[in-house]
């Protein structure tokens, strides 16, 4: 098929729901990317302005997601402990839904931590750069956020679709499907794209009104 | 041009990157995807395995619990006894305030998992009072960065729960075999305290007091106790390394909630000196309030996103290495070194070099696999090969340029990352002269195994 039957494959498909064998083999086209290329810088310039007319989403909505799902992960192990302890028999699937929430977790709070500009950097050389040389790199990272979005959104919808096609159902459960899950992950990065382009403009702001670039992360502070 | 002279380019690229401060996370991911297209692989895998990794790994879960873990007992006051009994302990010595610091992270890490959150616990809470007390701020900072070595080495540790998971190892016996490492190394740095407060004069010094150090004991009882409860239950095996931590978070929670109504109904006032307080309020730490865990919970969640997708593009570039035939070729480097010492030495000297440049996860996760093999093939046990490698990557937490906890110090105390290096140097050296013993002497890590 060409690059244009596949992605129109791909979107009528994925709109409708229809996903089968052949819809598997668009998504692991070419096509894909030039799908999922456009629909994150979409999704990320949505998601900046959602997060711009509503405020409340823009504190709360990653670091609610984490918290729940680490609270809910934590619980679901500390109770298995307990019933194996006291009852002597333990569910099924206590050992198969945290791993998907800590997968989850990690990766939301990856976004999250893309938001408060906390991951581990060397950053000293950076520091003693001038204001144009702190943007430029700032400017360069928010770039490779980007195209790590676009190739994180594309890779990990091929693999929902084809989990969702091959109905995998999460082990220790009867109809708890695993797509379920992994279809948060695309969702994910179209949301730290969001978040990339948020630091983006603001360090155009920042470098147009003179402030500083680069101001001192601690993890675990601002949260 | 070959394929090793861009994959030669790529990882020059890379480097540079990460001189200009672009984030770990991406210098790893990037590194993969230019050896992908070079290799002409796709990049399904790489997206594939950020998400197997956690998917299907439950023994990788118990890193979030044991992170979580510290939070909620940092939170609840019982990393502030347990602070507190140290310095009763300690503080008697010269330089008693900087030991009683190490010594309380070498507490908080037996029930925490975590250097960072060790580093950042016992940093703000000891740094203002080391800092009062007339040490230099520059080496009660390096003391914190430094302290937090152990928090990995002590068990329960994160990085032994991943080496286990690589490599298949029992993490329950790393664990065990960490714990002689680990205590050395409290006892190196306290040695480091002594002398450098010794020749500086640093700190004030008490009275020793057998009432206060009984006092205090009680008071840390409930850590104790979390401490005996996630020995016991891993020795014994009645649970994993992650129902272990699930049962400390449990814990952390039951002990949070409950203490802190019985703390206002017992009109407890934090505020007293400890001789001054009744025994009664030693039973109960200050707790917090249910609304408060998001807020806990968070700050743990913000650790884990930072950790957790570094683990997951390590291991697609401890993928792509082995493809590379990395093994083969510093396999045959190693080996041409000789015997057991020479090959051993060899690996160390590369850990600690990764060490210097890289965060310990990824070390871990890249170097592991590759030197793991070759230390058994020359006779190396594995689990004296693992403590040895591990208590390697955490010297790398003090390495410049790259050290992680330099960073948290820095961050926690406000001591520039650069003023910091000339303490932690010295602690260094004794953390380095404990790794050449530990290598030495199999049986630190080896004699608590079960036979």
């Amino acid at each position: 098929m060409s690059i244009w039957a596949d992605m129109s494959t791909i979107v009528t498909a994925t709109l409708s729901g229809d996903i089968n064998f052949k819809v598997v083999q668009a998504y692991r086209s070419d096509g894909a990317w030039f799908v999922f290329g456009p629909l994150t810088i979409i999704g990320a310039v949505l998601v900046h302005f959602i997060y711009k007319a509503v405020p409340w989403l823009d504190r709360n909505l990653e670091r609610s997601i984490v918290v729940y799902a680490y609270i809910i992960m934590a619980t679901i192990i500390f109770v298995g402990v307990i019933q194996r302890f006291v009852f002597s028999n333990q569910v099924p699937w206590s050992t198969t839904i945290p791993p998907l929430l800590f997968m989850i977790m990690a990766w939301y709070g990856c976004s999250f931590n893309v938001k408060l500009r906390t991951h581990l950097s060397f950053s000293e050389f950076r520091t003693s750069l001038s204001p144009k040389g702190q943007f430029a790199c700032l400017m360069f990272d928010n770039t490779l956020w980007m195209i790590f979005c676009i190739i994180v959104v594309t890779t990990t919808s091929r693999v929902t679709v084809n989990t969702y096609d091959n109905f995998a159902i999460v082990l220790g459960t009867d109809n708890v499907m695993r797509w379920w899950f992994i279809v948060t992950m695309p969702l994910c990065f179209i949301m730290m794209a969001g978040r990339v382009l948020g630091n983006a403009l603001e360090d155009i702001a920042n470098f147009r009104s003179g402030q500083p670039l680069i101001k001192q992360a601690v993890i675990g502070g601002d949260v | 041009m070959s394929d090793g002279t861009w994959i030669t380019i790529i990882s020059l690229a890379v480097t540079f990157l990460f001189m200009m401060g672009t984030p770990v996370l991406l210098i790893i991911f990037y590194w993969v995807v230019g050896c992908s297209f070079v290799l002409d692989l796709t990049l399904d895998n790489t997206g594939a395995e950020m998400l197997n990794v956690f998917k299907d790994g439950f023994a990788l879960l118990a890193m979030p619990l044991f992170i979580l873990t510290g939070d909620l007992i940092n939170r609840s006051g019982i990393a502030k006894r347990l602070s507190d009994y140290a310095y009763a302990c300690l503080g008697w010595l010269r330089g008693g305030l900087a030991m009683a610091s190490i010594g309380a992270c070498g507490l908080f890490a037996a029930i925490s998992g975590s250097n960072s959150a060790t580093t950042a616990t016992i940093g703000s809470m000891l740094h203002p009072e080391m800092v009062k007390g007339g040490y230099d701020e520059r080496f009660s900072a390096a003391t914190a960065a430094a302290g937090g070595t152990v928090g990995i080495i002590i068990p329960p540790s994160i990085i032994f729960i991943v080496y286990g998971f690589l490599m298949n190892l029992e993490v329950g016996q790393l664990f065990l075999a960490g714990i002689i490492p680990g205590v050395l190394m409290v006892i190196a740095m306290m040695m480091v305290c002594f002398v450098v407060c010794t020749i500086n004069k640093w700190g004030f010094l008490t009275d020793i007091s057998i009432g206060r150090i009984v006092k205090t004991a009680i008071g840390a009882w409930l850590g104790f106790f979390a401490i005996g409860l996630v020995l016991w239950g891993i020795y014994t095996g009645k649970f994993s390394p992650t129902e272990a931590a699930g049962v400390t978070v449990g814990f952390g929670i039951i002990v949070g909630l409950v203490s802190y109504p019985l703390n206002k109904l017992m009109k407890n006032d934090p505020t007293l000196p400890i001789d001054e307080k009744p025994v009664s309020s030693m039973f109960v730490v200050d707790g917090f309030k249910l609304f408060d865990i998001p807020s806990i919970v968070v700050r743990s969640a913000q650790i884990t996103g930072i950790l957790a997708p570094l683990i997951a593009v390590s291991v697609v570039m401890q993928q792509i290495l082995s493809l590379l035939g990395a093994q083969e070729t510093i396999g045959g480097l190693v080996t041409s070194m000789g015997g057991y010492y020479p090959v051993l030495f060899t690996a160390m000297a590369m850990v600690f070099v990764a060490g210097m440049i890289l965060e310990s996860l990824p070390v871990t996760i890249i170097m592991a696999p590759i030197l793991a093999p070759i230390a058994a093939s020359v006779g190396v046990d594995p689990i004296h090969f693992a403590v040895i490698f591990l208590v390697g990557a955490s010297i790398g937490f003090i390495t410049p340029p790259y050290g992680l906890n330099l960073y948290v110090a820095s961050g926690v105390t406000g001591v520039p990352y650069f003023r910091l290096l000339r303490y932690s140097t010295m602690y260094l050296a004794s953390l380095i002269a404990v790794w050449l013993l530990v290598a030495m002497v199999p049986a630190l890590a080896l004699s608590l195994l079960p036979s």
